[in-house]
């Protein structure tokens, strides 16, 4: 008995220190690119590629974490936070790019109307529970993307219309740099705010209300003013991710800007990780999005799927992603942070467990 | 499996992958091999067009490195054109893009399908300054941005049905109203703000403009709109899907015109066997048929690209204009690294902007923003089953099947 | 008024369709708890399987509908009693996620078998119709309705009459004791998914006729079924059928607002499920649960 628990603890000092040393590469390698550094030999471990899928991993963190404190920490599950992002993507972009605010300025307002906006519809949508909250949201979702898209204001779209909006581009030096360090800002931020949510009271009023919202009620926690108030933190968050989003992207319609399949990508990813906890959202997104980009081509590393074609590749790689996601969904219900956290193996016994707990 | 391995062959898995992102060191490639970056959506909503795409850049490249390659100075450059699946979605087409850029040293880019990918893209080849010709994303809003390395090879989106118009005016009985139904994508309706400005120039009014949701499937009470305005000519500018929709809505619910004429759908082999006789007497504004007689500056002459076309990929009939307007972007691509002499970035783009050559494609010749604005359209009508282009007349093979008999005389 | 009528009808018509793919959408929903994102796909499905025999062996497409159901029927069991039967006891999170990764998993193979060609079924009679001064009323249309209702009327019948019907309904109130009573609930479970996957495939066929069909054009049809099963009401067929004949309505007389009114309509369709949602969940016509 003693022996399992040192050796759990072990294991997760030993996931603790090998996270630790990967953190620290990929917040450090960027730094490489600097001209300082070049000038000084120092070999290049970041290149704007590197930048490109770290700044969207960093994104997907923010996205999942902000979603975690809607979906797991209160039990509610959003099916349509992209409509958050959406707007805070829009807010900076209409701010710089027509009303011509300096991005710095005009980024702390995305967060602000993602909360109002939240705020607004989450009194309505919060008594609803189960899937039709979670229909609800996605219509919300849904509906919103519309909305920006079509709205003419004396004939004119309104919001870029289906043309989008076009932001200059930023002009500063080491520009993929200087967007991934503002993304890992808004991450680090986002799992601040979780870590801090749930170790306040804050935290133990949504909890309780996932366990058991009459009871909650009962003992005196004001639901629908803790309901409202996550989801709009929730909202605040993922709008930050969409206002640096506009001015990394330089251009955003309502394609790019509210694409429907973000919903189900944060789920999966706080699934995967763990939801309810402060790291596994983030292990999750990390985990994912690497697939992701793994099966789509864009990682330095190529592979071969034998006996398909070269024009089937991309078909069997979506296929693939599929049938791993659905794997993950029926074997791994409570996420990977238990192995990360050293109380469980990755083992045949332990999926036989998950696959019994959860069917019928 | 021992978990133990696993998280050591995960931590390897990362540290390799950071580690190769970061040992590729920048620099543009001197090799002998001309590497050109292509990210499409293989799979996703734009598929069809995408394969479409690829085969008129795959036609090109065969023809290239049969003769050895671009010749620079020369030296002959083989040609590859990297491709890869951005799933249809605009976000993934950036990080392709800057894959194609940092790691496989593309030297020049082509571009995706769809304008809201193309905008992107265009971005991202600015910011690395390596020009990109595309052939795929006509919204002028790209070009508005002031981006010095995008061109477009293919004519703006405005002049889709302008053609139409042209052709309708010289017919008679003159038809001089008109019924618009558009799409909301912004290609869409940048042809059909084309329209509402070209209209009056010709003497006709549009009596109706009605838009409608991008991918839309059940379109019944647009043509019920259109048929309660009674207008000589009914255009949609919208796609493949929409057209086929409204075609059919047309004839059920007895619509009935002078001209129907659809921006994009019907040059494409998929509208005629997916209507069968119902295509008929349908026209569309198309950038190119295998009936224009322009005579070639260099690569193959029309005929010979559709025989090319068809030995390559047979039993899909003639090829549709968005596989040759694919080709001619590699021919604009190609024909200014040829007259610039080199493989540097800015001096092939400085050759792009002052490009000014005629192939099968017509002319390829680039505004100050990076647009083709000196191709024109072509008009082709379906016609028992069979394309033929009907205007300009220089380069008709039939003359239009005008005006369209009712639904019931058919 | 003429157009009024018109409008009225085309919007019933259309209805139809809806109601089709309303009703197995509701059915999985409302006795299994399972939001299945696949639906979509797997309308796609049952319209190539039309389309295959249509284009074959020039078999009407009305006559393919009862090989849709079959086939789809087949899939749907194999599909519950293999796959999403293991995540039944998971909170409801999951079935989304599963049927996300299904719906990815269908439409890629689709894309490997039939390309990304569009593809559309045009019988002959297509186009005429019954015409009443200038209101016109489409024989492909018409017949789709009368399928749809048929289909529903079937399925009610199959929930209300039969033993594994009864046995359905059973589960839908209570699960547990359900089982209590000796009712196989795995197999009880592939039946409900089969059936709501048999309906799918009917559906699939009747788009076929009137639209063209490619692998990804499933995604409108996922979504529409939301709006559908929420305006009628979880629980009964006939509120499924009234859900989608109202939006059928909604859609038409949204889509003849002049000018860019119609582009409006998700924002529309969207906006009036949340409105349903919050006000009377319960639909038009349904029971709370």
């Amino acid at each position: 008995m003693i022996a399992t628990l040192d050796s759990n603890r072990r294991w997760r000092r030993i996931f603790l220190i090998a996270g630790g040393i990967v953190a620290a590469y990929a917040l450090l390698a960027p730094l490489t690119s600097l001209d300082a550094a070049v000038s000084a030999n120092v070999p290049l471990l970041a290149d704007r590629l590197w930048f490109r899928i770290a700044t969207i991993i960093a994104m997907f963190v923010v996205m999942a974490t902000a979603w975690n404190i809607i979906g797991g920490i209160t039990g509610y599950a959003a099916f349509g936070n992209v409509a958050f992002f959406g707007i805070g993507a829009y807010t900076t972009g209409m701010l710089v790019a027509k009303a011509k605010w300096p991005f710095l300025a005009a980024l702390p307002l995305a967060p602000l109307f993602s909360a109002a906006f939240a705020a607004l519809v989450g009194l309505p949508l919060l008594r609803l529970r189960g899937h039709y909250f979670a229909v609800a949201s996605l219509g919300v979702g849904v509906a919103v993307g519309e909305l920006v898209q079509n709205i003419d204001y004396g004939g004119q779209p309104l919001f870029g219309g289906a043309s989008g909006l076009f932001l200059p581009i930023y002009s500063i030096d080491n520009r993929g740099l200087y967007f991934f360090y503002l993304m890992v800002a808004a991450a680090a931020i986002s799992i601040a705010v979780t870590w801090w949510v749930l170790r306040s009271r804050f935290g133990y009023g949504l909890i309780a209300i996932r366990e058991n919202e009459e009871a909650a009620a009962v003992l005196g926690v004001n639901t629908t003013a803790y309901k409202v108030a996550a989801f709009a933190l929730a909202a605040a968050l993922t709008g930050l991710a969409g206002g640096i989003f506009s001015q990394w992207n330089v251009f955003i319609n309502q394609d790019n800007a509210f694409p429907i399949e973000y919903n189900v990508q944060m789920i999966l990813m706080a699934l995967l990780g763990g939801t309810g906890t402060v790291f596994g959202p983030a292990i999750g997104a990390v985990l994912l999005q690497l697939l992701i980009q793994f099966l789509g081509g864009s990682l330095p590393i190529t592979f071969d799927i034998p006996f398909v074609s070269e024009a089937a590749r991309p078909i069997v790689a979506q296929i693939i992603l599929g049938l791993l996601l659905v794997g993950v969904v029926i074997f791994v219900p409570r996420g990977v942070i238990d192995f990360f956290g050293g109380r469980t193996r990755l083992s045949l016994s332990y999926l036989r467990r998950s696959l019994r707990e959860t069917s019928l | 499996m021992n978990f133990r391995k696993l998280a050591l062959l995960g931590a390897a898995v990362v540290v390799a992958a950071v580690a190769c992102g970061g040992s590729t060191s920048p620099g543009t490639t001197t090799g002998a091999t001309i590497v050109l970056g292509a990210p499409l959506g293989l799979t996703g909503s734009l598929t069809k067009e995408s394969t479409l795409t690829q085969q008129g850049y795959n036609l090109w490249s065969d023809w290239i490195n049969a003769r050895g390659g671009i010749v620079v100075n020369n030296v002959k450059h083989p040609v590859v054109i990297k491709y890869y699946d951005d799933t249809s979605s605009a976000n993934q087409s950036a990080v392709l893009m800057q894959k194609l850029i940092t790691e496989d040293k593309a030297n020049f880019l082509l571009g995706p399908y769809g304008s809201a990918a193309t905008a992107t893209d265009a971005a991202i080849a600015e910011q690395n300054q390596i020009p990109m010709v595309e052939a795929n994303g006509a919204a002028q809003s790209i070009f508005n941005q002031g981006y010095k390395y995008t061109f477009g090879v293919l004519s703006p989106a405005n002049k889709y049905l302008q053609g139409v118009l042209d052709m309708a005016a010289t017919l008679s009985p003159k038809p001089t109203t008109i019924a618009l139904l558009s799409a909301d994508d912004s290609f869409s309706l940048e042809v059909a703000d084309g329209i509402n400005t070209y209209a009056p120039t010709k003497g006709m009014t549009v009596v109706l403009y009605k838009k409608y949701k991008n991918g839309a499937t059940n379109l019944s009470a647009e043509v019920q709109a259109a048929k309660a305005a009674n207008a000589d000519i009914v255009l949609n500018s919208g796609h493949l899907q929409e057209a086929i929709a409204i075609n059919k809505a047309a004839k059920e619910q007895k619509l009935n015109a002078k001209i129907f004429a659809y921006s994009v759908g019907p040059s494409t082999p998929d509208f005629i066997t997916a209507l069968a006789a119902d295509a008929n007497y349908v026209y569309d504004g198309s950038q190119w048929t295998p009936q224009v007689k322009y005579t070639p500056a260099f690569y193959l002459s029309v005929a010979d690209y559709v025989a090319a076309y068809k030995a390559k990929y047979p039993g899909l009939g003639d090829p549709d204009y968005h596989v040759a307007e694919s080709t001619a972007a590699c021919l604009a691509l190609q024909r200014a690294i040829e007259n610039a002499g080199s493989l540097d970035p800015k001096k092939v783009r400085d050759a792009l902007a002052a490009l000014d050559v005629t192939v099968f494609f017509g002319q390829i010749k680039f505004d100050s923003r990076g647009l083709n604005i000196y191709k024109p359209m072509v008009v082709e009508q379906i016609q028992n089953g069979v394309h033929h282009t009907v205007f300009p007349a220089n380069v008709a093979d039939a003359k239009p099947m005008y005006p369209t008999p009712s639904w019931d005389q058919r | 008024m003429a157009n009024f009528v018109q409008l009225v009808i085309l919007g019933l018509l259309a209805g139809g369709v809806y109601v089709a793919v309303g009703v197995g959408f509701g059915l999985v929903w409302g006795v299994l708890n399972i939001v299945n994102l696949a639906h979509g796909a797997l309308v796609i499905v049952g319209a190539y399987i039309t389309w295959q025999l249509f284009t074959a062996l020039h078999l009407d497409p009305f006559l393919t509908l009862p090989v849709d159901a079959v086939a789809l029927f087949v899939l749907g069991y194999a599909l519950q009693r293999g796959v999403i039967n293991r995540i039944i006891r998971a909170p409801l999170l999951f079935t989304f996620l599963l049927t996300f990764g299904l719906n990815l998993v269908i439409i890629n193979i689709l894309l490997l078998i039939f390309g990304s060609d569009f593809r559309s079924v045009t019988p002959t009679y297509s186009g005429q119709g019954l015409e009443f001064g200038s209101v016109v009323i489409p024989y492909v249309s018409l017949t789709s309705l009368g399928a749809a209702i048929l289909l529903a009327a079937a399925l009610a019948f199959v929930l209300n009459r039969t033993r594994i019907g009864l046995a359905i309904n059973a589960i839908a109130a209570d699960r547990d004791a359900a089982q209590l009573v000796g009712i196989d609930l795995r197999h009880a479970y592939a039946v409900t998914f089969g059936l709501g996957a048999a309906c799918a495939g009917v559906a699939g066929g009747l788009i076929a006729m009137t639209q063209a069909i490619t692998p990804t054009a499933g995604e409108p049809y996922t979504l529409q079924a939301f709006v559908v099963v929420i305006l009628g009401g979880l629980g009964r067929v006939s509120a499924t059928v009234v859900g989608g004949l109202a939006f059928g309505l909604v859609e038409a007389f949204g889509q003849s607002i002049p000018g860019s009114g119609s582009v409006f309509a998700n924002a529309i369709a969207f906006g009036l499920m949340v409105l349903v949602l919050v006000t009377r969940p319960q639909g038009l016509m349904g029971r709370l649960r």
